[in-house]
């Protein structure tokens, strides 16, 4: 008896008489980013989205912190914070009340002003989400997916579009989530960020999870292999270089 | 797996949910001007079209010319009455037929009353006034050409009892009953209230709900707990303030411009009100709610909105419609809304005496509840 927070077992679904995830199974620790990397079209958003009790399952089981997701999907999104690849909020409302409404929909009342401090937004309190930067806006989009303090918390390509400072900030936040206690699950398609946050990856492809482990590990595995690559020993690159120059700063 | 791990929240806090989404969303609307254009002053446009154009409908009276060729005194007495009268608007500007007829051709005029030179005059051995009122009329203005005649007939018949006093072996009394009939506003005025709860139930839900989806917004609170029933209800009651808002600004425009005379009891009539928004507003939640973008919401609705418009009474009052289709617009949803706001609001009827319509719209709600549940997505 583990005591891992996710377990997936032979999930499976079909769309179109194809298969879209392929029987896969994995299970997450207690504590960790996880982190699932694969191409376009290889059944990441959809796992997910079933875990997050968004779509019905075909077949297998998922259980989150021991609770059935086809069981007791209510009970599950009580225990699940959810930030979407888009973050969208309607317009003419203030962040304050849009804490307060995402809030109230997990039944909880929170203090706006702290959450929004939390994620840097604390000045912005009477602002409208329509007036935001599209940093801002995701970390807007983070705030509102922790109210009810989650025991896990999926992020779906959370840095997509953003600058490299807001980038960085956003790691940090995601890291400073994790060090509260909550298990952070993560898609991406930078494998940089993965590399950085990850304490270990699945790599998905058609369906299937064909590699998992942690970052590290899978380039240790590689190597043994016998894979060399062209080396340029620097001990810097252009992401570096850019920062350097314009510094860690957040711009919005 | 032991059930006490498994989070449960309490039906209150499930309520508080749906009083706090109440409240910060009508807040929005009313910081939202394209929102309040259509909410509020887009029926506020109609009220003024319609109720001018109603306004002053129910009194009877007539334009007409008068062409004089007596030069008799009582001519000039005579003239003086009818000028007096209310029931004459008389065209001054007029002096002789040719202009007379012009103006009855476009219908300006409903008649003439010509005076030849006879009239007034003393005949021999007469010691009072005789002669002919002359009505002309063209062909299409037969029934205010009869109308005119007949009440110069009464009026000429009261004038002759005092020269020649005889007998008369019939007559006819007035009898003016103490109460008020309806006057065409007050039809109108009931159906432009039904018209704004069309637009507050049914156009708000549809233009915003694709919108919502579109933007990803409804499929993020689908990752909270949040229940359609929650959302459907907060729905209900912020519109319904929206509603109330609305509708209070359009009568009291509508008493101060129009003359409204409200007879009725304003509890029952927001409480009916309420009732006509929640039913009407979940024809919005069906639709918006199924539809996954504009191009499935807006034929729909126009499918379902443009026929209650007209069968219903919105712009024109039922009555006028021949027998068998006021048999089968008796019970369409927003039928009973506009029948029971008229009797309420006009007629001084309580709830109590209005129950068939109340039913007719408890019936209606929950057939388009079930259906709105039914069909509702998020994304």
């Amino acid at each position: 008896m583990s005591d891992n927070i996710l377990k997936v077992k032979n999930l499976k679904k079909t769309y179109n008489n194809k298969l879209a995830v392929d029987g896969i199974s994995f299970e997450v620790k207690k504590g960790e980013i996880f982190g699932i990397l694969g191409p376009n079209g290889a059944g990441k958003t959809t796992t997910l989205e079933m875990i997050e009790t968004l779509r019905p399952i075909d077949s297998g089981t998922i259980t989150v912190d021991g609770i059935d997701v086809q069981k007791y999907p209510d009970a599950v999104k009580q225990i699940i914070g959810v930030q979407p690849q888009t973050a969208a909020f309607q317009d003419k409302q203030k962040l304050s009340e849009i804490i307060e409404l995402f809030a109230s929909a997990y039944g909880e009342k929170v203090d706006a002003k702290k959450f929004l401090d939390e994620v840097n937004l604390g000045e912005k309190i009477n602002s409208y989400a329509e007036d935001l930067s599209g940093g801002q806006r995701q970390r807007l989009s983070i705030a509102t997916a922790i109210v009810h303090n989650p025991r896990v918390f999926f992020l779906d390509e959370p840095t997509t579009g953003l600058d490299p400072q807001a980038r960085r900030n956003l790691w940090d936040l995601i890291k400073e989530i994790r060090d509260k206690g909550v298990t952070v699950i993560m898609t991406t398609h930078y494998l940089d960020e993965a590399e950085i946050l990850c304490d270990r990856v699945a790599i998905m492809d058609k369906g299937k999870i064909i590699a998992l482990d942690s970052p590290a590990n899978l380039i240790k595995t590689l190597l043994k292999k016998g894979f060399k690559k062209e080396q340029k020993v620097e001990q810097a690159n252009l992401d570096d270089v850019f920062i350097d120059l314009t510094g860690k700063g957040l711009r919005d | 797996m032991d059930k006490a791990h498994i989070p449960k929240v309490s039906f209150v806090r499930k309520l508080k949910t749906v009083a706090t989404f109440t409240r910060l969303n009508t807040k929005r609307f009313f910081r939202d001007r394209l929102a309040i254009f259509f909410g509020i002053l887009f029926p506020l446009i109609f009220l003024f079209v319609f109720g001018s154009i109603s306004k002053g409908g129910g009194k009877l009276s007539f334009k007409v010319a008068i062409l004089n060729d007596s030069k008799s005194s009582y001519s000039t007495t005579f003239i003086n009455q009818l000028k007096s009268s209310k029931l004459y608007k008389i065209d001054s500007t007029v002096s002789n037929l040719n202009q007379a007829e012009n103006k009855m051709s476009k219908s300006q005029l409903d008649g003439v009353i010509y005076l030849n030179k006879d009239f007034g005059v003393f005949e021999k051995g007469n010691n009072y006034p005789s002669g002919q009122v002359e009505v002309i009329y063209t062909q299409n203005q037969v029934t205010s050409g009869q109308t005119i005649a007949s009440v110069l007939n009464q009026s000429l018949s009261g004038i002759n009892s005092k020269f020649v006093t005889t007998k008369t072996p019939f007559v006819v009394t007035q009898n003016q009953l103490n109460r008020k009939s309806l006057t065409t506003f007050d039809y109108t005025f009931a159906g432009l209230l039904g018209f704004s709860i069309i637009g507050i139930g049914i156009f708000g839900p549809v233009n915003v709900f694709p919108e919502l989806k579109k933007q990803g917004i409804l499929r993020r609170l689908h990752t909270t707990p949040i229940a359609v029933w929650q959302y459907f209800l907060s729905t209900m009651f912020s519109q319904s303030i929206i509603g109330i808002v609305s509708i209070a600004i359009q009568f009291i425009i509508a008493i101060l411009v129009f003359n409204l005379k409200v007879v009725g009891n304003y509890l029952e009539i927001i409480t009916f009100l309420v009732l006509s928004i929640f039913m009407v507003l979940g024809i919005g939640l069906a639709i918006g709610g199924w539809a996954k973008n504009d191009r499935q919401a807006a034929p729909l609705s126009n499918i379902i909105v443009f026929p209650m418009l007209f069968l219903s009474g919105t712009f024109f009052p039922r009555f006028q419609m021949p027998q068998y289709l006021q048999a089968v617009t008796n019970y369409l949803p927003l039928t009973p809304v506009i029948d029971g706001m008229r009797l309420l609001t006009t007629e001084g009827k309580h709830l109590t005496q209005i129950m068939p319509e109340i039913g007719l719209i408890l019936i209606w709600m929950v057939v388009i509840y079930f259906i709105a549940f039914k069909v509702f997505r998020w994304e």
